[in-house]
């Protein structure tokens, strides 16, 4: 199908992560966001505001991270608890390659498990393309990108990626993010309101950072840490088998 | 040729130190490493196999250092012990993988190559989930030999094998030593590294007790100083008359009989019967107090 | 049969030497000290004691983040501010985030791990019954959880009365306590035992966390947009509408078991503003539902345990 070895990581962690008991926790979240949109419809068909309230807020504090969370996690994290990433490191593939293909992996998942159902959502509750429509689509997109490299480093530098990951959505992301401004501008979540809002402006969208900021704080959060992911895995260690 | 050297390599982790000043040198053909639970023998095969980064010291292999080394991989291939293997796929797709991996010219020829080897070419085509422990473990070593590496690092492999896997494994790996490849495994089992290597490395307790020639080893542990337990119906008869002779370096009476050090235990093990026969004294046991892997190794480090 | 240390054994004979082995002949504790040596070590864990330092981060953030708005209280209140914080609702949306992080990540601590490592069965070949594990656990996680809601409330009352003179006062800061210590206990029982429930539902710790947090955190969402959309009286962007809060909106906290336990505040009496609008009429639902949260989580968590092939 692929190939290269980058195409080989990325197709052994697609079968992966789509094998396990944990695919179905992906659709989950998007599921019911589509059922919510499509009940809300149903009572009030004059699409007045919430559309962006709850594909906006729900979407995109709920769905979009936590989504991003599990499939994030698990294209390497998995791995790496139960020791078969030896067999990949095994070989003189590059570091970078496993970090990137994994990555690739895992934001795709996120775009079909969540962008595309926003999309569809977003289409049921407007009736239709509408730039709102086409602004939550793009945010979230992008936000699939950037929390997976987040999650992806996260996994490499923690067995409990989960547990941390919960920790920066809930305390970071959620928490701070209401109450401090400052923490906003270090908050992915911010930066995907702010790309879907350059296309929907819609206040409703409570997006505090503009589409330039977003872009290019997106852009170096995504880099920098898949630079940190790819460094500390080149420094894998298997320890303590001490028996 | 590609040969795996350690100078003075140490490797801790806060205040307990897993190998100790370990120096030694591998070259081709097979070497067991053999040692107690908990000696330091996957610690040093993490070493050499690049998944673990040395405290003090270095590890190279043919020259290079393993550590940070994906390069090193191409002439190395590793069956690590607690590794599991992606059940879902199937053997034969989880061995072109690693071919894949590889980046070899032909991955699917070498992935039947490598699979021959093995012998599983029957079962190839089920998922690994379906394997047994003897399967699966056959099934890492097609994928550390699919690009023909001249290295082989080998974490306890026959852990769980039973005793027909057993022997299929050792032939292969006797056979693979013969083609003039490094083959370095561990194990804390004498008769497994009895039968098939040449060369042991002994480690205790994180350091390098003996290495050479395994009849050579055997001989000097042979010949080190016994303890046995004998149990008489006059044990200080026997005692005073065991001290006069050359073979025993010491007496002495505990509550559970007569302890004696045999310096000489083939001159001993003639001299017992004997000697109790002239005394008049009934022997009733015989036992060897030390007989144990742990004492020997014991022995070795403090010598 | 045992026979001296060397005897030798008539051929064809098994001999058991006695090599010293020493029979446990004082008292044994039975029942109640395996269940309460199990509380005693399931609460160490699940507030990361014994574990090495890793295991004690989440459970010091957490503690510390809820302690938050107690401590500012008491710096306020020492300025001569009033007391901010209510006693029975505390800083609610801090309290379900934290809630939500303790307990995704500290119930597999106490029910995945043991299924995982499969010593279940070590534990059930002692007299110890189906129901004593899950009920063992679950007084040790709810103490947990106890804690960490209850301490912050104390630390709020001790800020404040440690600025207030004369007894009328600190008891008018005593009652007010009082209710909100036994809301705190409602919602320690309730998210412990869903908590566990779930977590029991999955050997690896990764799994159950994103269970837990998934579940926790989608409802609570959910319920807030719930509500906003029916156009109640919440925070959010709808928020401002005044008015009598509709029947949706007074629904739309059963959804999540935070509104619920604040339906079921409001139902008992309390006056605070919570996330939601008051049931009104709909408070004896909210009531049944947090019953029906907990028996489902119990059942769960009993018939888990049942399961003769647990490995």
């Amino acid at each position: 199908m692929f190939s290269g070895p980058g195409g080989t990581v990325a197709s052994i962690t697609l079968r992966a992560t789509m094998g396990r008991k944990r695919a179905f926790l992906f659709g989950l979240p998007a599921l019911i966001l589509v059922l919510v949109t499509v009940l809300l419809k149903i009572a009030h068909p004059a699409a007045s505001d919430w559309p962006s309230t709850i594909l906006g807020d729900f979407g995109f504090t709920v769905v979009l991270p936590l989504t991003a969370l599990i499939i994030g996690t698990s294209v390497l994290g998995a791995e790496i608890d139960d020791g078969s990433v030896v067999h990949l490191l095994a070989t003189p593939v590059r570091r970078s390659t496993v970090i990137l293909s994994k990555f690739a992996v895992g934001a795709a998942l996120t775009m079909v498990f969540v962008a595309v159902p926003e999309l569809v959502a977003a289409v049921i509750a407007t009736g239709g393309v509408t730039r709102l429509a086409g602004g939550l689509f793009v945010g979230a997109l992008a936000g699939s990108v950037i929390y997976n490299a987040v999650f992806v480093m996260i996994s490499v530098l923690t067995t409990r990626a989960i547990a941390v990951g919960l920790l920066y959505l809930l305390v970071w992301e959620s928490l701070l993010g209401n109450f401090v401004s400052g923490a906003r501008i270090l908050s992915v979540g911010q930066y995907s309101l702010g790309i879907a809002n350059s296309i929907a402006a819609d206040s409703n969208l409570n997006a505090h950072l503009g589409v330039v900021t977003a872009v290019i704080m997106g852009g170096i959060v995504t880099a920098a840490t898949l630079a940190l992911a790819i460094r500390r895995l080149a420094a894998f260690s298997l320890k303590g088998d001490a028996v | 040729m590609t040969a795996i050297e350690l100078r003075n390599v140490s490797r801790w982790y806060g205040n307990v130190v897993a190998l100790n000043d370990v120096t030694m040198t591998i070259g081709p053909g097979v070497t067991g490493l053999l040692g107690p639970n908990g000696a330091g023998k996957s610690t040093l095969l993490h070493l050499v196999s690049g998944f673990l980064e040395p405290s003090r010291g270095e590890v190279t292999v043919g020259g290079a250092p393993s550590w940070r080394n994906p390069g090193v991989y191409r002439r190395l291939g590793l069956v690590p012990e607690r590794a599991s293997v992606y059940t879902f796929l199937t053997g034969q797709e989880f061995v072109r993988a690693t071919a894949r991996l590889h980046q070899l010219p032909d991955p699917d020829r070498a992935a039947n190559r490598a699979i021959g080897i093995v012998e599983m070419a029957e079962a190839q085509h089920r998922k690994i989930s379906t394997y047994s422990k003897g399967m699966r473990q056959r099934i890492k070593v097609a994928a550390a030999l699919v690009h023909d590496p001249e290295l082989l690092l080998l974490d306890e492999p026959f852990n769980g094998m039973d005793p027909r896997q057993r022997l299929h494994m050792m032939d292969l790996l006797e056979a693979l030593g013969d083609e003039g490849r490094t083959i370095l495994f561990s194990s804390h089992i004498l008769e497994e590294v009895e039968r098939l290597s040449g060369t042991i490395q002994v480690i205790v307790a994180g350091r390098l007790a003996a290495s050479g020639d395994f009849r050579a080893i055997r001989r000097l542990m042979t010949s080190r100083p016994h303890v046995f337990l004998v149990h008489t119906s006059d044990d200080r008869r026997i005692g005073s008359a065991l001290i006069g002779s050359p073979a025993v370096t010491g007496v002495e009476m505990t509550s559970g009989g007569l302890q004696v050090k045999a310096s000489d235990y083939g001159a001993f093990s003639r001299q017992i019967a004997g000697l109790t026969r002239d005394q008049g004294v009934q022997l009733r046991a015989l036992l060897p107090e030390d007989e144990s892997l742990e004492s020997v190794f014991a022995y070795l480090v403090e010598s | 049969m045992t026979a001296e240390n060397g005897a030798l054994a008539a051929p064809g004979s098994g001999v058991i030497h006695d090599i010293g082995y020493r029979h446990y002949t004082g008292p044994r504790l039975g029942r109640a000290g395996i269940v309460r040596a199990l509380v005693w070590h399931s609460l160490r864990s699940s507030v990361g004691i014994g574990r090495g330092a890793k295991a004690k981060i989440i459970p010091v953030i957490a503690f510390v983040v809820m302690c938050l708005p107690a401590v500012a209280n008491a710096v306020s209140v020492a300025q001569g501010g009033h007391r901010l914080v209510p006693y029975d609702t505390y800083l609610f949306q801090l309290r379900v985030l934290v809630m939500i992080i303790f307990v995704a990540a500290q119930a597999p601590e106490l029910v995945s791990r043991d299924l995982r490592s499969h010593v279940l069965p070590l534990y059930f070949s002692r007299p110890l019954t189906r129901l004593d594990y899950p009920v063992a656990k679950l007084i040790a996680f709810v103490l947990a959880c106890l804690a960490l809601i209850e301490i912050p409330l104390l630390l709020l009352y001790l800020g404040t009365i440690a600025q207030l003179h004369g007894p009328g006062a600190i008891w008018d800061q005593t009652r007010a306590l009082i209710p909100g210590l036994l809301i705190g206990l409602l919602w320690a029982v309730l998210l412990a035992a869903i908590g566990l429930a779930l977590a029991s539902l999955s050997g690896r710790r990764a799994y159950a966390t994103g269970s837990i947090a998934i579940y926790f955190f989608l409802t609570w969402i959910l319920a807030g947009l719930l509500d906003s959309i029916s156009g109640g009286r919440a925070h959010g962007p709808l928020a401002g509408a005044a008015g009598p809060a509709t029947a949706g909106a007074r629904l739309s906290g059963l959804v999540s078991p935070f509104t619920t336990l604040d339906g079921v505040r409001r139902w008992l009496g309390g006056t605070s503003r919570g996330p939601i609008p008051p049931p009104g009429g709909y408070g004896p639902l909210y009531g049944v539902m947090f019953l029906l949260l907990l028996a489902a989580a119990l059942g769960l968590l009993a018939a888990r345990y049942r399961k003769a092939a647990i490995s």
